[in-house]
């Protein structure tokens, strides 16, 4: 018997819940060593067609072959031993265990009942090297940045021995370079035969690492083929059904009078030595490696932190800022990057979640004006173009675009003058990237000075007037809109080119 | 920052279909339970459907309502429980009848709430500004106010010296007990300012997401403190209360409170997770329970049997939260 080429083949799959039809009719091949990409705008099927894989979901109609075999999951565990392993945006590892402790979880190697601690740490240090990822295999995870927790749980996936790993969104949370690491490995894993499916918004990566990609729009399969050939705008139009012409559109900004201005700021851990001046009508880029210190940079600046050193002026006026109500009194903003956690109150409306940083100033004797509440959450869903247009929709059944757009109309409420955005359009799709690209845009037309931390270079570019570059807490660089290229930023930002 | 954990579009529609049948089966379901009580009740005690009864349900639930009212902001704003509440109804009770003879009724009964207010503040600057686990700080403080009272007294009974004011509190108002006039009164303050007012929408947000709640300029340590304020000051009121109506006090007078108004709260369907919630749905709960416990008291049931049927209300109550939380939020 010769083996197997391709490892997975679903066929006509249709999952249909009360009322509507998440995936129709979806055709997907993988085959081993190869890594298959799969595209699509935020409510596509991506997560709906995963689901049905790795058994958290039965389709209602369609089959399922796995290596030449027709298989039926009904749960998780059917998937696993299927020899398909997941490996989530969330980290799914136990932070206080080590390393090897984490990729044997659950099934450790053992000696007459005992945990066979040497061998686990052998093992998982030649997992490691294998993969080519330098790690101690007996560090504690949690002392781990979160890009080297990441490449744990991809080992931890391959340690199973799996046929197919899927990862999802693995690229969210790393800078480019450790995209680069993160890329070597999977081609290392692929090279051993693995079918990889990997899930992804940014498709210049797609047009890196993958070798074929399937399109899906509306729960249906648009598109499935190599990936040679193909162009991110054509994949684009793909998507989204239609033609996006410019994906970072760009508003002419005059540039005023600074409004923010940073002398010496540092925090004493993450970041030190920090000046920078935010103009009336521009887009400021903070950019770098993740942990270079830009959030950590953002969260003094909104009072979540103390500094340290430096100073902080508001229209040449020095201030303090020690809570982020101060901030908004200065009239800064900070759209946190992680929205789930930071950003919204899951149980609450668009319209609760709007007004909440400005409930004083709507109330009267401590009752809320319930007339403006309304008025101003209608206001800004039309704005801002917010779907569905009800601020009495709770806020966590959104898509991620939306839920952004509405953490966005939070601070708007504010009336500031500085707008700091971090990685405002991480996992957002392609066309709720656009929207939100025109809605800076629109902002700094308006005069609002916009601080936008990213670590997507093309956006960076695409959109900033200017852009500082951090490393390792320092700001090594403050290129002009027409000094921008991706080679330059990443080398400023690994250190490849002193400034 | 996920796409498996922001819904989309079309799973959204699935669970707002979902959403009112299982907030009409929470809901409606307390009603239909009410009802069914009301209907055995009437069946089985010939008692039950008296007015005398009702409003003796009625006073009866004022006393622990009043806490209610506090301990529902506790759960809401995602501080789990206030277990000192002992400790303040001791204050209130005590306090309002020992100085009764020293400073006047009511100088000593706002003293006495004042003071249990400030035992609220301890908790609550425990709870909030210190991080401690709510439980253990309520429970700290709880033993130790407990304690201080005890000692001040010297852990006997206070009585009172002006049963004029025990005519007044058990007294009515257009035939309405006194009792619960004021509890209506401090229900409805409640009610307004949790779904109303700022700070009621600051308590909703930080028991939502403290976090997000905290980077949206919302002062989350305050808050959290002020709901451990108010229930030191229910407490203290419901205390002075029933110190006033029986014109005694021991030190142990408020102990079983506690548990009683966070199973009202509890069954009212307030989940003990934190941000979501409302007076009036706890309120129902607590009226549930005290109709419950009235039906069973009416037929004869064993004080322990009543207990272990409290008991599992309170499990299959936090089982359901737990459940429709599950299929609503995923």
């Amino acid at each position: 018997m010769s083996t197997p080429i391709i490892a997975l083949r679903m066929r006509g799959i249709t999952k249909t819940f009360p009322g509507v039809t998440a995936l129709s009719d979806v055709n997907l091949t993988v085959e081993f060593g190869r890594i298959h990409a799969i595209v699509g705008e935020n409510g596509a099927g991506k997560s709906t067609l995963m689901k049905v894989l790795s058994g958290v979901y039965q389709p209602t109609s369609g089959t399922t072959e796995i290596a030449g075999t027709e298989v039926r999951m009904t749960r998780p565990a059917d998937a696993m031993r299927l020899g398909i392993r997941m490996v989530h945006q969330e980290l799914n590892l136990a932070p206080d265990l080590t390393v090897a402790e984490n990729v044997f979880l659950g099934r450790m190697p053992k000696r007459w009942g005992i945990v066979d601690r040497a061998r686990m740490v052998a093992d998982t240090t030649g997992l490691l090297a294998e993969l080519g990822a330098s790690i101690d295999a007996n560090a504690r995870l949690g002392d781990l940045p979160i890009s080297q927790q990441q490449l744990v749980e991809i080992t931890k996936a391959y340690a199973a021995g799996p046929r197919i790993i899927v990862l999802d969104e693995p690229t969210s949370s790393l800078s480019e370079g450790e995209t680069t690491a993160l890329f070597a490995i999977l081609r290392r894993m692929k090279a051993r035969g693995v079918a990889i499916l990997y899930i992804s918004h940014r498709l210049k990566e797609v047009l890196d690492i993958a070798d074929d990609v399937t399109v899906l729009r509306d729960g249906a399969m648009v598109d499935s083929r190599p990936v040679a050939g193909i162009t991110a705008a054509a994949m684009i139009r793909h998507m989204v059904g239609r033609e996006v012409m410019n994906v970072f559109p760009k508003t002419p900004a005059t540039l005023g009078a600074p409004i923010l201005r940073v002398e010496g700021l540092g925090d004493g851990r993450h970041f030190r030595n920090i000046s920078l001046e935010a103009r009336h009508g521009e887009i400021l880029g903070l950019t770098g490696l993740v942990g270079a210190g830009r959030t950590e940079l953002a969260r003094v600046l909104f009072g979540l932190e103390r500094p340290v050193a430096g100073r902080i002026l508001i229209n040449g006026t020095p201030v303090t800022i020690g809570s982020p109500a101060e901030a908004v009194r200065a009239g800064i903003a900070y759209v946190p990057e992680d929205r789930k956690a930071m950003g919204i109150v899951p149980a609450m409306n668009i319209r609760e979640n709007i007004s909440l940083p400005i409930l004083r100033r709507i109330s009267q004797a401590g009752r809320i004006r319930s007339t403006e509440d309304v008025a101003l959450a209608a206001s800004y869903v039309r704005d801002l173009g917010i779907s569905p247009p009800d601020p009495e929709r709770r806020i966590s059944l959104l898509s991620g675009g939306n839920q952004q757009k509405a953490v966005i109309a939070k601070w708007l409420s504010t009336k500031p003058s500085v707008l700091i955005l971090d990685e405002p359009t991480r996992g957002v799709d392609v066309g709720a990237k656009a929207e939100i690209h025109r809605i800076i845009g629109e902002l700094v037309a308006k005069g609002m000075a916009v601080i936008m931390i990213s670590s997507e270079l093309l956006e960076v570019i695409g959109v900033c007037d200017r852009v500082l570059v951090m490393r390792d807490g320092e700001g090594v660089a403050l290129l002009d809109r027409t000094e921008l290229t991706e080679e330059r930023i990443m080398a400023l930002a690994t250190g490849e080119e002193a400034a | 920052m996920t796409s498996a954990a922001d819904p989309k579009p079309r799973e959204a529609e699935r669970f707002r279909r979902e959403t009112p049948l299982a907030l009409l089966a929470t809901r409606g379901g307390l009603i239909l339970a009410i009802l069914c009580v009301v209907i055995v009740g009437a069946l089985s005690s010939p008692m039950f459907l008296t007015s005398g009864n009702f409003l003796n349900v009625l006073t009866n639930m004022s006393i622990i309502g009043i806490i209610v009212v506090g301990m529902t902001f506790v759960l809401v704003v995602g501080g789990l429980a206030d277990l000192s509440v002992p400790a303040t109804i001791a204050c209130g009770a005590i306090l309002s009848l020992a100085l009764q003879p020293m400073l006047g009724t009511v100088p000593a009964f706002v003293l006495a709430i004042t003071l249990a207010g400030l035992c609220g503040l301890v908790s609550g600057i425990l709870v909030g500004y210190v991080g401690i686990n709510p439980i253990i700080a309520t429970l700290g403080v709880g033993t130790i106010v407990l304690g201080i009272v005890q000692s001040v007294v010297g852990g006997v009974i206070v009585y009172g010296t002006n049963p004029a004011t025990a005519d007044f509190v058990k007294g009515r108002i257009f035939g309405i007990p006194v009792l619960v006039v004021i509890f209506a009164v401090v229900a409805i303050a409640g009610h307004l300012v949790l779904s109303r007012s700022y700070w009621g929408r600051w308590t909703m947000a930080t028991g939502g997401n403290p976090v997000a709640a905290e980077a949206s300029a919302v002062p989350v340590r305050a808050v959290r403190a002020g709901a451990f304020v108010l229930t030191g000051l229910c407490g203290g009121l419901s205390g002075a209360l029933l110190g006033l109506t029986l014109q005694s006090a021991r030190p142990l007078v408020g102990v079983g409170y506690e548990f009683s108004a966070i199973t009202a709260v509890v069954v009212g369907g307030i989940s003990i997770s934190g941000g979501a919630g409302s007076v009036p749905r706890a309120i129902i709960g607590l009226l549930f329970v005290q109709l419950l416990t009235n039906v069973m008291v009416l037929n004869g049931v064993r004080t322990p049997d009543q207990g272990f049927v409290l008991g599992l209300l309170i499990a299959v109550a936090v089982a359901l939260d737990m459940a429709l939380r599950r299929r609503g939020i995923a």
